[in-house]
């Protein structure tokens, strides 16, 4: 026989009921919210893997905001290029009209005074701005690239930025690049690229190093151009050739504008193709929230029907031990003793 | 004849009377914890021969004693020491662990994120002045983050130092009380006297000892109660006490930050020689556990993870140019004559001295906190609209910059609260589990030593009707007395 005493018995009663209630609150607490994980110890792996999963959908918050950005800078640029492209073909149709030797001088002098029109348009396209930057400058983007006469002052260098983790697209185009028909991008060069890995030791960026493999995302090299001329002055030789009535001339500038149209037409094809590889990275990134989401839910939020059964049955427990202790706790042979 | 039997019928009353006295004692403290049951033993009186007859003589007491079981009674210490620590060690990285807990709320791996979206953000658009101010203020929150964290772990480690120290306070005034007990249960004893209430109480004391850290206690062939702390030495000894003190041990400066305001445990004779290492279970050893190994790897962790972000982005930020103009030459070169300040090799962060205290240390540079202009973001000078530097500062997010270069600053983030968060797991699992070998170890000493009510109910009764029956005897006795006397007249 098992000897009872009243210290025994309470001791076994405190620790069942202080045991089941402690659970019953855990389950009240997860009930109260419907989660799982409250704190790192609830589930340490969990927790940390949730952690990085809020880093990824924070992460691709930003990316979305990029690419909205790049979106909008993109559009703004392609419908710059497209009035460049309606100037440019206007400005041809005059020189074809005016190719052949059936105008006299005066009537070239007035379509001169309307190229002239032209070329101005064309200027404030080149020097047109989203926001404060000028979109064509290059990285001097918060100078004018173009003087009044047409002339160049931007550099060729075109800011990338990253629309989806390691993704970079190229989202504005130098004015050597789109006013320049010689100069020698392609379709190819421009299309979007992985940056390399910066190698940093921990200690010190070798800085030797950092030049040599760490050519950023978006750098290219500069090109000679020297020579080159724009189409704003191609235009201007237009203009130049009407005045001085050389129809030789002008008839020399038609295969240039029809290059200079190639040209721009090339860009709006390219800024379409990016436009669409950003498309296809919002819809991965857009896939990767619902994937994040549903991963992040089995994780933490807590499983209803599960819960509230442990709930029922926790309180079950509670009350039934509540139950047996009333029935231990209240005999005594006192009351048999009368 | 009938003088025996009045003294038969005097022992018999006065045992049952004393039998109730203790079955009384037993009823009043039947709810004290610490209170070990106590029994009457009784023996027959020596026999008297009468002529031809031996005669028996009533009955004695031979002692009241506590009934009491050693070995349960050192299953108990034991449990209590075992379960102390877990307890003790809980309670401490539950602390500890609400640091790093981001789930319902803001914390350094999510703010860490966030100052990389802002440079993100920059490489939008580099040249655009709120952005900067926002980069800037991210950049702030990472420094204050790391700030509150390591506060936040300097304030549990002196919390556990106050607390040893408090400790120490209770457990030299459980030993004196122990030595004290000591003394008056051998002058009792040696005067007769019952010693059961004054074990109990040194059980007691013994108990809360046992709290604190593993004790071992026995007698020694001079009959004397000894109480060591577990694999260290003796703490009371018969009347003698080894105090206890808590605080600095001598010649412990100077060995770096460990040392640094950091109480340790030493015996008060032997100023010298800290015990802190060697206490096993018990309080003691989950405090300093907790602090010496879980808060110093937490604060290391933090301290690489702050040391690699600022070395980084450091690193990164100082190839580039400030979103300043520079002169040019006729060619159109920028000249950096100085007169537009410094414009590029700047750091973001000040640089660490290197990886101790990073976290405290940390801070933005004097340079970034005076011009949002700065903020370089180019790789090359005259370029507003160049992002490159932002784009790479940005790229550190997830690059291997820790540890030997195999670790990203959220891994290694992520790392540290994963492994509290395990150690926190597991302790409360052995907590559990120890709470319950404790209540065992408690119900097989409430068993053997315990009260039970119904029990001395019996007994009350039992000795009502001996007493009685006792009374019977001597009224007999007068009875016969009286006809004796009566035959007189």
């Amino acid at each position: 026989m098992t000897r009872v005493s009243e210290q025994s018995s309470f001791h076994a009663i405190n620790h069942a009921v202080g045991k089941t209630k402690s659970r019953l609150e855990d389950l009240q607490l997860k009930g109260s919210n419907l989660k799982r994980v409250q704190k790192p110890s609830d589930d340490p792996i969990g927790n940390t893997e949730l952690l990085s999963i809020r880093s990824q959908d924070v992460d691709n918050e930003q990316y979305g905001r990029n690419i909205s950005f790049a979106k909008a800078q993109l559009a703004f640029t392609e419908n710059a290029v497209e009035e460049l492209t309606n100037i440019l073909s206007k400005a041809k149709e005059l020189a074809i009209g005016q190719s052949s030797n059936f105008y006299d001088a005066d009537i070239r002098k007035s379509v001169a005074k309307e190229v002239e029109q032209l070329k101005k348009q064309m200027i404030s396209i080149g020097n047109r701005r989203m926001g404060n930057k000028y979109i064509f400058a290059g990285y001097k983007n918060l100078t004018k690239p173009f003087d009044e006469n047409g002339k160049f002052l931007g550099d060729e260098k075109t800011t990338s930025i990253e629309v989806s983790k390691d993704f970079f697209v190229p989202i504005s185009f130098s004015g050597k690049e789109v006013f320049f028909p010689d100069g020698e991008t392609t379709l190819a060069d421009r299309a979007p690229k992985l940056p390399p890995t910066p190698t940093i030791d921990g200690e010190e960026v070798k800085e030797q190093e950092f030049e040599v493999n760490r050519s950023l995302a978006s750098e290219s090299e500069p090109k000679p151009n020297n020579a080159q001329r724009n189409i704003i002055q191609h235009v201007q030789a237009l203009e130049d050739a009407l005045n001085t009535n050389n129809p030789e001339i002008i008839q020399g500038l038609l295969p240039v504008l029809d290059k200079d149209m190639d040209k721009l037409v090339q860009i709006r094809t390219t800024i379409g193709s990016t436009i669409n590889s950003i498309d296809n990275a919002f819809e991965n990134i857009e896939k990767t929230k619902l994937l994040n989401a549903e991963y992040k839910s089995k994780i933490e939020d807590a499983d209803v029907a599960e819960l509230f059964t442990d709930l029922t049955r926790q309180q079950s427990t509670l009350e039934a031990t509540y139950k047996a202790s009333a029935q231990l706790m209240n005999k005594s042979l006192m009351d048999f003793m009368r | 004849m009938g003088s025996d039997l009045f003294s038969i019928g005097h022992s018999a009353l006065s045992t049952s009377k004393k039998s109730m006295a203790t079955t009384s004692h037993n009823i009043a403290n039947a709810n004290n914890e610490n209170y070990s049951r106590q029994r009457v033993t009784t023996e027959s009186g020596t026999p008297i021969s009468e002529g031809d007859y031996v005669v028996g003589s009533g009955v004695n007491i031979r002692s009241i004693k506590r009934t009491h079981d050693a070995l349960a009674e050192k299953k108990l210490n034991s449990s209590i020491s075992n379960h102390e620590f877990n307890k003790e060690r809980t309670d401490q990285l539950t602390q500890v662990e609400e640091i790093f807990n981001e789930i319902n709320s803001e914390g350094m791996n999510k703010i860490l994120n966030r100052f990389f979206n802002a440079f993100r953000e920059l490489a939008n658009q580099p040249e655009n002045e709120v952005v900067r101010t926002m980069v800037r203020d991210n950049a702030d929150l990472v420094v204050k983050d790391f700030h509150r964290i390591n506060e936040s772990i300097t304030r549990v480690k002196e919390g556990i130092d106050t607390k040893l120290s408090r400790s120490i306070e209770d457990i030299n005034q459980s030993a004196e009380k122990i030595a004290y007990l000591n003394k008056e249960i051998i002058r009792l004893e040696n005067a007769g006297g019952e010693t059961g209430d004054l074990r109990d109480q040194r059980d007691e004391a013994t108990r809360l000892l046992s709290e604190y850290f593993s004790v071992n206690t026995y007698e020694d062939e001079k009959g004397q109660y000894v109480v060591n702390i577990a694999n260290t030495g003796s703490l009371v000894a018969g009347g003698a006490v080894n105090r206890l003190k808590a605080g600095k041990v001598m010649g412990s400066e100077g060995k770096g930050r460990d040392s640094e305001g950091k109480v340790d445990i030493y015996f008060e004779a032997q100023t010298n020689l800290s015990i802190s290492d060697n206490l096993k279970k018990g309080k003691l050893s989950a405090l300093i556990k907790t602090r010496n190994e879980d808060v110093e790897f937490l604060r290391g962790e933090l301290d690489e993870l702050a040391h690699g972000l600022a070395k980084a982005t450091n690193a990164v930020h100082r190839r580039g140019f400030a979103n300043k103009d520079l002169p040019t030459d006729q060619n159109g070169n920028p000249i950096n004559d100085g007169s537009a300040g410094k414009v590029t090799g700047i750091n973001f962060f000040k640089e660490p001295l290197g990886k101790d205290r990073a976290a405290e240390y940390i801070q933005l540079s004097d340079d970034i906190k005076e011009d949002l202009n700065n903020i370089s973001t180019a790789l090359a000078p005259n370029a507003p609209g160049d992002n490159r530097i932002a784009i790479a500062i940005s790229k550190l997010q997830h690059e291997k910059v820790l540890g030997k270069g195999d670790t990203t600053l959220e891994e290694g983030y992520l790392k540290a609260v994963g492994k509290i968060g395990l150690t926190t797991a597991k302790s409360k699992i052995d907590t559990e589990q120890t709470a319950g070998i404790l209540a065992q170890a408690k119900s097989i000493k409430q068993r053997i030593s315990g009260v039970s009510l119904d029990e001395e109910t019996a007994n009350l009764v039992k000795y009502q009707h001996s007493y009685d029956a006792s009374a019977r005897v001597i009224k007999a006795a007068d009875e016969m007395f009286d006809s004796v006397l009566g035959m007189m007249r």
